[in-house]
């Protein structure tokens, strides 16, 4: 890839990518209410593909995946492949109170604590569950990131923090 | 079944694999021992009528593990065949072959409890993640969960 922004394929890109974002849905445990009202961000009355945005099955064509619930220890290494799957530059929205912290089973035998302690997170959303038009806020607020980090050419200038020991052991599943 | 089947006919025809009580209106509650198990689960699904498999709870009531097997006919009653399995030696023989259904709770049921269904197919785990270390049960009362122990997920140093 060129520098940041400069070839005119790649300002192409850029405004593509901003114009009409993939979407990828991921349950990994939650109690599909967070799943119902993205259901309805994607029905009539809200609509988001007024924005562009669009629900990719697949994570590989989608930019950015929202997580919705907490990430249960069965879930952890398949959410991860989820996200690996995805192309860069890739951006992840964990929507719900049980994204963020758990919310009411943190701190069970069966949990990760936090979508955080398997992927980076770039957009929380607060709710159990959160409003539809708080889940297409969370998604033009991740647009103006990647705005942002397409001017920046990376997402290293945020410097967001990596999770420690994230990188020494991917996660294995036995067949 | 063209008859009516009567708790009365229930209790005669079930005395010989324990006791029988009748806890509510259409639930009867039979107390027998593992042995008897599978030729009472014969005796109500041929001659009683109750064919169909609701559910498989277990209670870890401190002393023994209780295994309740609860079926339900066409006539609406539901059956609970109960047995004890005690603590330090959990096996007991599986009852897939009589009922299918049967066989993904008892797989659960190992998982959670450390139960052993002798003679079921597959006994693998389907609840936990694939990674879970052996030998711990996190449904048990006594269990606990250790904080040192890796327990599956991944592997991320916990600030």
């Amino acid at each position: 890839m060129a520098g940041p922004g400069t070839g005119i394929s790649q300002r192409l890109v850029n405004w593509a990518r901003i114009k009409s974002p993939w979407i990828t849905v991921y349950n990994s445990g939650g109690c599909n209410a967070c799943d119902i009202e993205i259901i309805a961000c994607l029905m009539p009355r809200f609509d988001v593909e007024r924005f562009g945005i669009l629900v990719k099955g697949s994570p590989r064509h989608a930019d950015i995946l929202i997580i919705t619930g907490h990430v249960t220890l069965k879930q952890a290494s398949r959410l991860r492949r989820v996200w690996e799957q995805m192309p860069e530059p890739k951006y992840v929205i964990a929507v719900g109170a049980c994204g963020a912290s758990g919310g009411v089973f943190h701190g069970l035998y069966h949990m990760m604590d936090c979508v955080e302690s398997a992927l980076p997170v770039d957009v929380y959303v607060a709710g159990c569950p959160p409003r539809p038009d708080e889940i297409i806020n969370a998604v033009v607020t991740c647009l103006d990131l990647l705005r942002e980090d397409a001017s920046h050419g990376g997402k290293e200038w945020r410097q967001k923090k990596p999770v420690t020991g994230m990188a020494e052991k991917s996660p294995t599943v036995e067949s | 079944m063209n008859r009516p089947v009567t708790t009365e006919m229930i209790t005669d025809r079930m005395k010989e694999f324990g006791t029988v009580e009748q806890v509510r209106k259409n639930r009867i509650r039979v107390k027998t021992v593992p042995d008897k198990l599978t030729d009472a689960i014969t005796t109500v699904q041929a001659v009683l009528g109750f064919d169909r498999l609701i559910s498989i709870s277990t209670v870890d009531n401190g002393e023994t593990f209780e295994l309740l097997y609860h079926l339900i006919a066409p006539h609406r009653l539901i059956i609970s065949l109960s047995i004890d399995l005690p603590r330090d030696k959990p096996v007991t023989h599986t009852v897939s072959d009589l009922l299918p259904p049967a066989g993904i709770y008892e797989r659960q049921i190992h998982d959670l409890f450390g139960i052993t269904f002798e003679g079921h197919p597959d006994l693998k785990k389907v609840i936990l993640n694939e990674d879970w270390p052996d030998n711990e049960y996190p449904l048990r009362k006594d269990w606990k969960s250790d904080p040192g122990t890796f327990y599956g997920g991944i592997n991320v140093e916990r600030s």
